[in-house]
C-alpha cells in the first residue's frame, strides 16, 4: 500500500544573492515572473497536512527573496505543518526573524561556507559571511530550533576541525555536515571541488569525534560523499516514497533534481491536488518501488536500503535515468565513478582550478 | 552536561512541539518526528518547564498506583534522558 509523504520540500523562489558554485538548484531556473502565486502555495500546505504531511521545508533560491514568506509561514503553520526555513540569512533583519517566529516558523537552518570570512565569500561568490554570523546571534534570541549547516570539498575540508568550533560557536542545536552532491550546478565545478580520499577519509573520524564530544549538546548529521561510498545513498529516502518537492512555477517533483531526466513529465500544483499527484503522477510513479529496477538491484540484498541509489546521478553519469546508480561498487557502470576520481590532485592544497559562479534566473 | 536531577525541570527543547492527528499526537522536531503512546505521552506532557522531575514522578506513581514506584522513577529517567541525547528534551 503507498504511505502518504512525510515532507514538502516548498521551493518557492529560484531567486538569491548568493552565487554558490555547488547550488543544488536546477541548471535552468525559473523566473520570478512564472513563481506560483501566494494563495495558490496556501492551498498546497493545507492540501500536504490533509495528506499527513508533518514538515514543510521553505526553501529557494532564498525564500526571504519572495516578499510573502511571512504569509506562507502563517498559512503552513496555521495548517499544522511543522515549518522550517532554510537560507542563506541575507535579508533577514532582526525584527523580520522575530515577526516569522511569532507567526510560527519552527526551525531554521541557515548555511554556512566556510569559517573564514574571505574563504566563505570566495566560495559563495558574494559578502555574506559576517551577516550570518550576525544573524546567528539574533536566532539564539529566539526559541526556536536552529541548524547550523555547512557544506564540504576538496577546498575547505583541510580545515574541518576548525569549521566545526567554529559552528559550534553559534550554539546551534544541531549542525548539518554535508558533502557536496555532484549534481545541478556542482558538477560544472567536480574537478574542482571533489575531495582527495584522505580528506573523506579524515572527515569521518573528525565527524564521528566532534558527534561524540557534543552529545546531548549539539546533534551531529551528515551527508556522505557518494564517489567514495561502496553503496549508493537512499536518494530521497526512495523515489515518490517520503517527499516531495514543489518547485518556484508550482511542478511537483520527487527529487530537487528530477528536471534532468528527459523522459518524465512534471503535474503542476495549478492543475491537481497534492493527493492526486502522490498517487496518480507518472513522474513519482516511474521509479517507485521495485519493478522499475535493473540489475543488480532487483536482486540485491540492499535495495531495500538504499532503493538503487539516485536517479538523476545515474542519468547525468550513465545517460539513462534508470540505471544502478553508478556510485555502487557493484553497478556496470562503476568506472565512471574511478574515471572522475582520477582527475583529483592527490594533495588537496594549494587550490587548483577556477570556481564558475551560479548566475540568478533571468 | 549533568543528567537529570530531581530538582531538573524538564521541557521540550526549541523547535520541538506536539503535533499530528489528535488521536495520534507526535512530537515533532526538525528532521522527524516521534509517535508517543500511553506512559510515555504522559511523561513528556508532564514536561512544561514547571514542574521539577521529583514532582512529576510523584504524579506518575499516584496515577500508575499499581505499579513499582522505583520502577516509575527509572523508567521516568531513561525515557527523558533518551529524548535528551536526541535534543527532544532539556533540564
Amino acid at each position: 500500500m503507498l504511505s502518504n509523504p512525510l515532507a514538502l520540500i516548498a521551493e518557492i523562489t529560484h531567486r538569491c544573492p548568493l552565487h554558490c558554485v555547488y547550488c543544488s538548484n536546477p541548471i535552468e531556473l525559473a523566473s520570478a515572473k512564472a513563481e506560483l502565486p501566494t494563495n495558490d502555495w496556501l492551498r498546497v500546505f493545507s492540501e500536504a497536512a490533509k495528506l499527513r504531511v508533518l514538515h514543510v521545508h521553505l526553501t529557494g533560491g532564498e525564500p526571504l527573496a519572495r516578499a510573502d514568506l511571512h504569509d506562507l509561514i502563517a498559512g503552513a503553520h496555521h495548517a499544522g505543518l511543522y515549518t522550517n526555513l532554510i537560507t542563506s540569512g541575507i535579508g533577514l533583519s532582526r525584527e523580520r526573524l522575530k515577526e516569522l517566529v511569532d507567526i510560527g516558523l519552527d526551525h531554521i537552518q541557515l548555511s554556512f561556507q566556510d569559517s573564514g570570512e574571505a574563504q566563505a565569500n570566495w566560495i559563495a561568490g558574494t559578502k555574506s559571511h559576517a551577516r550570518k554570523i550576525e544573524l546567528a546571534g539574533w536566532i539564539k534570541e529566539q526559541r526556536i530550533a536552529f541548524t547550523a549547516n555547512l557544506v564540504v570539498h576538496r577546498q575547505n575540508l583541510d580545515h574541518l576541525e576548525e569549521m566545526i568550533s567554529f559552528l559550534e560557536g553559534l550554539r546551534p542545536n544541531r549542525i548539518e555536515i554535508a558533502h557536496t552532491q555532484y549534481y545541478g550546478w556542482a558538477l560544472k565545478n567536480r574537478a574542482v571541488l571533489m575531495p582527495t580520499r584522505a580528506q573523506v577519509d579524515d572527515a569521518v573520524k573528525i565527524v564521528a569525534s566532534a558527534a561524540e564530544r557534543l552529545k546531548g549538546k549539539i546533534r551531529i548529521d551528515s551527508v556522505v560523499a557518494d564517489y567514495y561510498a561502496r553503496y549508493p545513498k537512499p536518494c530521497m529516502g526512495g523515489w515518490g516514497r517520503q517527499l516531495m518537492l514543489i518547485d518556484p512555477a508550482g511542478r511537483a517533483l520527487p527529487c530537487h533534481a528530477a528536471g534532468v531526466i528527459p523522459e518524465l513529465t512534471f503535474d503542476n500544483v495549478r492543475e491537481h491536488s497534492l493527493e492526486w499527484i502522490w498517487q496518480e503522477s507518472c513522474a513519482f510513479q516511474k521509479f517507485r518501488g521495485e519493478s522499475w529496477m535493473p540489475e543488480p538491484c532487483r536482486s540485491c540484498d540492499r535495495r531495500a536500503e538504499d532503493f538503487g541509489g539516485c536517479r538523476c546521478q545515474a542519468l547525468l553519469l550513465t545517460g539513462d535515468a534508470s540505471a544502478t546508480d553508478p556510485a555502487c561498487s557493484l553497478a556496470p557502470s562503476h568506472l565512471v565513478i574511478d574515471l572522475a576520481l582520477l582527475e583529483v590532485p592527490i594533495e588537496a592544497s594549494p587550490p587548483q582550478g577556477e570556481l564558475i559562479y551560479r548566475a540568478n534566473p533571468k | 552536561m549533568a543528567g537529570l536531577l530531581d530538582l531538573s525541570k524538564p521541557r521540550l527543547a526549541p523547535g520541538c512541539r506536539w503535533g499530528g492527528p489528535e488521536a495520534a499526537p507526535v512530537v515533532l522536531f526538525p528532521e522527524g518526528a516521534i509517535r508517543v503512546q500511553g506512559t510515555g505521552q504522559r511523561i513528556l506532557e508532564l514536561c512544561d518547564g514547571e514542574r521539577t522531575f521529583a514532582e512529576l514522578v510523584a504524579e506518575l506513581q499516584q496515577e500508575y498506583s499499581e505499579a513499582d514506584p522505583a520502577v516509575i522513577r527509572a523508567d521516568a529517567c531513561r525515557f527523558l534522558e533518551q529524548l535528551h541525547d536526541k535534543r527532544i528534551v532539556d533540564f
